[in-house]
């Protein structure tokens, strides 16, 4: 298809030069003009239109149906939308989802995350809470091991209520990692996982209180392995919000020991173990 | 910074035909007072108004100021109507139930709206008609829905309406509100009020936060070693700094905020226990608990078949319209209206544009370019007030707030600003009270 009347570098340029402040700043900019797809033709290959998820696509026709996103209609807090991505189409015997891949194309770096499955992660569903800039479409890409491909779209509509405001309480970053499991499992059934922990998420394209830019600093990985086998991997960019939340599964054969890890682009890591009882 | 203290100057001498037709000065619409004295007219009609809170009994009355040849029937089950807004005083101890209460006489009386004390019970859109629980059926032109929120129960695991009995979320006033203030007196000093605050969208962005206040001034004179702990679903919430440094100078550390990312939001309740657990497993036992509950659109609205999945209403923002079905217009907290927040003020703002564009396309004319403006007052203690004010219109065919105007109460105020805006707050009650329903507390 054609490639419409948008260039994101361009908006990308306009939102770097015009000093976006704060976080609380995102939403302001809801209203920048060409970004307002009211037509579902336009949304359901809004992935064509994104060179970085064509490229998760490759020369695969992608299929709609099988793939879900769940984001709110409307978001008052740009800051953190809570999103999640799941893939609910039958598979082959011994095929499982691979990859998913999230991208907000209205970022000025639309990479949000890719998450890394494996049959040990049991339900390829995954939640987060995501930072988008304005007004835009979020697009997900899903990769079975045997080479099925998804790709769908959502769009959300950015307005930060007059009401709003953000709280910066600057706190130490990889502190207070927080995980939750279930208190059983059954042998290879889903068990969700929660996790949360305190990270800042710096861009690098925000300006601290003194007018200078504050580096990126980001969690970049995320890993989850049970008994030494890697389960579920999640590759982390600016988009995802400050104090990444993460809910995922794991469908553990028999009871083990699961290490949970995050590692910042300092080199700093965190790391967390639970037992996995399978009953 | 830009507080309102005058948010009611009538803006009399604005001529009724400008407004509806739209041009120039009809901006001026959501402005209390923006309508000439009544006049005849010919393009009659029958408009049906469901709900007699500050969106319904605002639309009804401003229907008849405009054109008194129509008739306007008003559906509310309630003969008083008690004011979410100044909830939270009668909670601290700082005002009655009586002085929140609001009738009907004066809708029925001075200006000839029909009130039906009755639930409505369903909406048929192909034959224009409301059945009521009273066993009648009203047939409309035009109808308005404000029928407030409803909680969604069960959203949040063990919240349903026998926990509610329980652990009130006095979100509706009235008998919970009640509820909720009698197990505060009859709490022991030295125990805590744990609030439970939602996730967005709900009604009354800073709602939770003045309710944490004026329990934590009622527990200053009464308790004074009790604590107030806040366990909310999200990270920032509205007038943030400004609460978080009235806390501060007014109650000490006895108000703890927890938000989502210190594990604050909480997934399940056990009312008998007066017990909740959060996200991550921490469980905080209360000897008050006040949840406020995820929410939706009030259930008349489903029925109507004007919500959309998220439980809420899309509305025309030139109207509000609905965008589903046709000749029903929904205002106040039942829409999607973002970024004007869920208020009592902007409720009163959304009707008088559905009134006038009601009036307008009865007539066979076009709605006139409508624009809102909002002031949500917050009382931290009783001299001790805080604002946020904005002003939307229609941009790109959504609503949105008016780069540069409104603002916030300044960070560093004196406490004459503080105690000046908490008088102001109390005008601004009392303003909206006889705009809406013509009384006085
Ligand atoms: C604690 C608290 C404090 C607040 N403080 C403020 C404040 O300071 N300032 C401010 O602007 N806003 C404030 N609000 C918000 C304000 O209360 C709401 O935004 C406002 O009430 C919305 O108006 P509404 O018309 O949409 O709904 P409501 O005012 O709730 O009115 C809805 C009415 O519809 C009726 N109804 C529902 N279903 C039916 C049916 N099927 N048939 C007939 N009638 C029906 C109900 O009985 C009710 O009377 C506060 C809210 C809370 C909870």
């Amino acid at each position: 298809m054609p490639h419409p009347h948008r260039h994101p570098t361009l908006t990308r340029r306009r939102l770097l030069g015009s000093g976006v402040g704060g976080l609380l700043c995102l939403g302001l900019l809801s209203a920048a003009p060409g970004l307002l797809f009211s037509s579902a033709a336009l949304a359901s290959d809004a992935w064509q239109r994104l060179d970085a998820a064509q490229q998760v696509v490759g020369d695969a026709s992608p299929e709609g149906d099988g793939l879900t996103l769940d984001l709110p209609h409307v978001s008052e807090d740009g800051s953190a939308v809570a999103l999640t991505v799941g893939v609910d189409a039958s598979l082959d015997d011994g095929d499982y989802v691979e990859s998913i891949h999230l991208f907000a194309a209205g970022n000025p770096n639309p990479e949000i995350a890719v998450f890394h499955l494996t049959p040990l992660a049991g339900k390829p569903e995954v939640s987060t809470r995501v930072r988008l800039n304005e007004t835009q479409e979020v697009v997900a890409v899903a990769r079975s091991a045997e080479g099925k491909v998804w790709a769908t779209s959502r769009e959300v509509r950015i307005t930060v209520s007059g009401c709003l405001m953000r709280g910066d309480d600057v706190q130490e970053s990889l502190s207070n990692p927080r995980v939750r499991v279930p208190d059983s499992f059954s042998a290879s059934q889903p068990g969700e996982i929660r996790t949360l922990i305190t990270h800042p998420m710096e861009t690098g394209l925000r300006e601290g209180d003194d007018g200078e830019t504050l580096p990126r600093h980001i969690i970049e990985r995320f890993t989850v392995s049970v008994d030494g086998d890697i389960a579920f991997e999640a590759e982390l960019h600016q988009s995802v919000s400050a104090n990444p939340y993460l809910r995922f599964h794991l469908a553990p054969e028999a009871s083990g020991e699961a290490v949970f890890e995050w590692h910042d682009d300092t080199g700093e890591s965190a790391r967390e173990t639970r037992e996995l009882n399978v009953s | 910074m830009s507080f309102d203290n005058t948010p009611f100057q009538p803006r009399l001498g604005v001529s009724r035909r400008q407004v509806l037709k739209g041009m120039g000065a009809a901006s001026s619409l959501p402005l209390i007072g923006g309508f000439a004295p009544a006049f005849a007219s010919n393009s009659d009609g029958r408009v049906v108004v469901i709900g007699g809170g500050f969106g319904g009994a605002t639309a009804a009355k401003y229907l008849k100021r405009a054109n008194p040849n129509l008739a306007v029937t008003l559906v509310e089950p309630a003969r008083t109507f008690y004011t979410c807004p100044f909830s939270n005083l009668y909670l601290g101890g700082l005002r009655e139930m009586s002085k929140i209460a609001h009738g009907y006489d004066e809708l029925r009386d001075r200006y000839g709206v029909e009130v039906v004390h009755t639930l409505a019970q369903d909406l048929d859109p192909d034959s224009h008609t409301v059945s009521l629980a009273n066993g009648d059926t009203l047939h409309y032109d035009k109808l308005v829905l404000s029928p407030g929120i409803d909680i969604r129960w069960n959203a949040l695991e063990g919240y349903d309406e026998a926990a509610a009995e329980l652990v009130p979320h006095a979100w509706k006033a009235g008998p919970q509100t009640e509820l909720l203030r009698r197990q505060l007196e009859g709490m022991e000093d030295g125990g805590t009020f744990v609030l439970v605050a939602p996730e967005n969208p709900f009604r009354c962005p800073p709602g939770p936060y003045e309710r944490a206040s004026m329990v934590a001034h009622y527990l200053s004179q009464h308790k004074p070693s009790s604590k107030v702990l806040i366990l909310d679903a999200k990270d920032n919430f509205s007038k943030q700094g400004l609460f978080t440094s009235g806390w501060e100078q007014l109650y000490g550390d006895s108000i703890e905020w927890v938000g989502l990312s210190g594990d604050g939001r909480v997934t399940r309740v056990d009312a008998e226990n007066r017990e909740v657990e959060t996200e991550f497993g921490t469980v905080h036992r209360a000897d008050v608990l006040n949840v406020v509950p995820p929410q939706k659109a009030g259930w008349i609205a489903e029925r109507a078949g004007v919500t959309d999945d998220s439980g809420w209403v899309p509305v025309k923002p030139e109207t509000f319209e609905s965008q589903q079905v046709a000749d029903i217009y929904v205002v106040g907290d039942a829409t999607v209206a973002a970024p004007m927040p869920k208020s009592g003020f902007c409720a009163n703002a959304q009707a008088k544009v559905a009134a006038a564009a009601i009036v307008a396309s009865l007539r066979g004319d076009s709605a006139p370019d409508p624009y809102w403006s909002n002031t949500c007052y917050s009382l931290i203690g009783p001299e001790y007030g805080i604002s946020v004010a904005g002003v939307y219109r229609i941009q790109d065919g959504v609503i949105a707030e008016v780069e540069g105007s409104g603002g916030l109460s300044p960070s560093d105020a004196s406490p004459e600003i503080r105690q000046m805006e908490a008088e102001y707050a109390v005008g601004w009650y009392n303003a909206i009270c006889q705009d809406t329903w013509g009384t006085d507390a």
